[in-house]
């Protein structure tokens, strides 16, 4: 990325969905710039399998193309929003559930502090996670990884790492309570 | 309405969706009465979230956002096909005369078979914009379609043909863990890189040069670490006399600047 596109002005999520609702499709391809490689690598992580991952993708754009006004602004952050939905299709997809849930999560508000509108700020944040996941120790941080990219619940990850079920729960627990306290230092320590 | 959970991270768990049985029903029985808690169920998904960033980085085909947007463009066009339809279906005023036999006849017969050509019309009308739309997707298809088959036909043209070299790239000492290797045509001007290291830290990438007999080195491709494959076209001519892959800022630089992680020798 060049220095000057780096500090050109952007639209804000906010502003260009305004403008998928009056049907500008350049917006749409605008927000596909945007946030398409972060959601590619989170369906390939879970689902990998590339087409059908591209295949998600490109259906969760056009369905931010037919209905925007499903994703209020005024609700929360539209990344986070898309990560969302994205997270579940694919795990519903590996699950072989419907193909196209995650659509009831379409009205659930999405808050987040973290703003990575740019490139530039979605590496930041990539940053700040990795070392945040970095700091857990080794069977936390794969009990949130199983959570989280394998859409397993307390019960699955006991079975599956041979655990008992309370010491995966103190395990999930604290990892949450660890992270959500380091993303936060960290978020405090860089404004 | 039931209590609030006594544990702030249930949320985190529930956004995560590890929450399951009587946990997660009395935490959904609760949510669906307490304004204060859905938002802090909207806060842990905001967070929950950004784990996706933990995700390697995979970049999308361009074939993606090509199929994306031609499906846009084709439902943009069958919107606007289906508002126009309605306008151009208002049928004309009738004479404002007091009705006699013919007018009778023209309200009971002439205008309802007026009405039904005119229905008639905009639907085919409007099938006939569909079917143009849909044409127009499939031919987007057949480009991409094409353009993957002459990239398939690339490939084999490059492995089959005797000007061709295979360098294999090695790792660095001290550098992260990988291997690579490209072949190379400075007949056919084609590069095709095939490696996997270790994925780059956070705020860098892996930049790959092809380091020319005489010259500056050329930028053949900018990637984040993982299994990787990509072929691309280099200026015909250039002989090669190693090809490097250095970890540069997020991005890519115009020329190396970071250290270099794998080398191989024309």
């Amino acid at each position: 990325m060049s220095p000057e596109s780096r500090t050109e002005q952007r639209a804000s999520d906010a502003a260009l969905i305004a403008r998928i609702v009056r049907r500008d499709q350049a917006a749409l391809a605008e927000l596909y710039d945007r946030y398409a490689c972060m959601l590619s690598s989170v369906l390939n992580r879970i689902l990998r399998d590339t087409q059908v991952a591209e295949e998600i993708l490109q259906d969760i754009f056009f369905q931010l193309w037919r209905n925007p006004s499903r994703f209020d602004p005024a609700r929360g952050s539209l990344p986070g929003w898309l990560m969302v939905i994205a997270r579940h299709r694919a795990i519903s997809q590996l699950r072989r559930h419907n193909p196209a849930a995650g659509d009831e999560l379409a009205e659930a508000a999405v808050v987040s502090t973290f703003n990575i509108e740019s490139a530039a700020a979605q590496q930041q944040l990539l940053g700040r996670v990795r070392s945040a996941l970095e700091t857990l120790p080794a069977e936390q941080r794969a009990a949130i990884e199983l959570a989280y990219f394998e859409g397993m619940s307390h019960s699955e990850i006991a079975r599956h790492t041979g655990d008992p079920l309370g010491t995966v729960k103190t395990r999930l627990r604290s990892a949450v309570e660890t992270l959500k306290r380091n993303l936060h230092a960290q978020a405090a320590s860089t404004t | 309405m039931n209590a609030h959970p006594t544990r702030e991270a249930d949320f985190d768990l529930y956004a995560l969706g590890a929450l399951e049985g009587d946990e997660k029903l009395a935490l959904e029985l609760h949510l669906a009465e307490c304004a204060q808690c859905a938002r802090k169920l909207a806060e842990a998904r905001g967070r929950i979230a950004m784990l996706a960033l933990a995700a390697p980085r995979v970049e999308p085909s361009p074939a993606v956002k090509h199929r994306l947007m031609a499906q846009v463009r084709a439902d943009a066009e069958a919107r606007t096909s289906a508002s126009v339809a309605p306008a151009s279906s208002r049928l004309p005023q009738s004479r404002e005369h007091a009705p006699g036999f013919f007018d009778r006849w023209r309200t009971a017969i002439v205008v309802p078979a007026f009405a039904l050509l005119a229905i008639a019309t905009i639907w085919l009308w409007s099938q006939n914009r569909k079917l143009d739309n849909e044409l127009a997707y499939l031919h987007l298809q057949m480009k991409v379609q094409k353009s993957l088959a002459q990239e398939a036909q690339d490939v084999a043209s490059l492995v089959e043909s005797r000007d061709t070299v295979t360098v294999p790239l090695a790792q660095q000492p001290g550098m992260p863990a990988g291997s690579a290797q490209v072949m190379y045509n400075a007949k056919m001007g084609m590069l095709m890189y095939e490696g996997e290291i270790a994925p780059a830290p956070p705020a860098k990438s892996y930049q790959l040069w092809v380091v020319p007999a005489d010259g500056k080195p050329i930028s053949a491709g900018v990637f984040s670490g993982r299994p990787d494959h990509w072929m691309m076209k280099m200026p015909p001519g250039v002989e090669p006399r190693e090809f490097a892959v250095s970890l540069e800022p997020a991005g890519g630089m115009p020329q190396p600047t970071g250290p270099m992680v794998l080398i191989g020798r024309a």
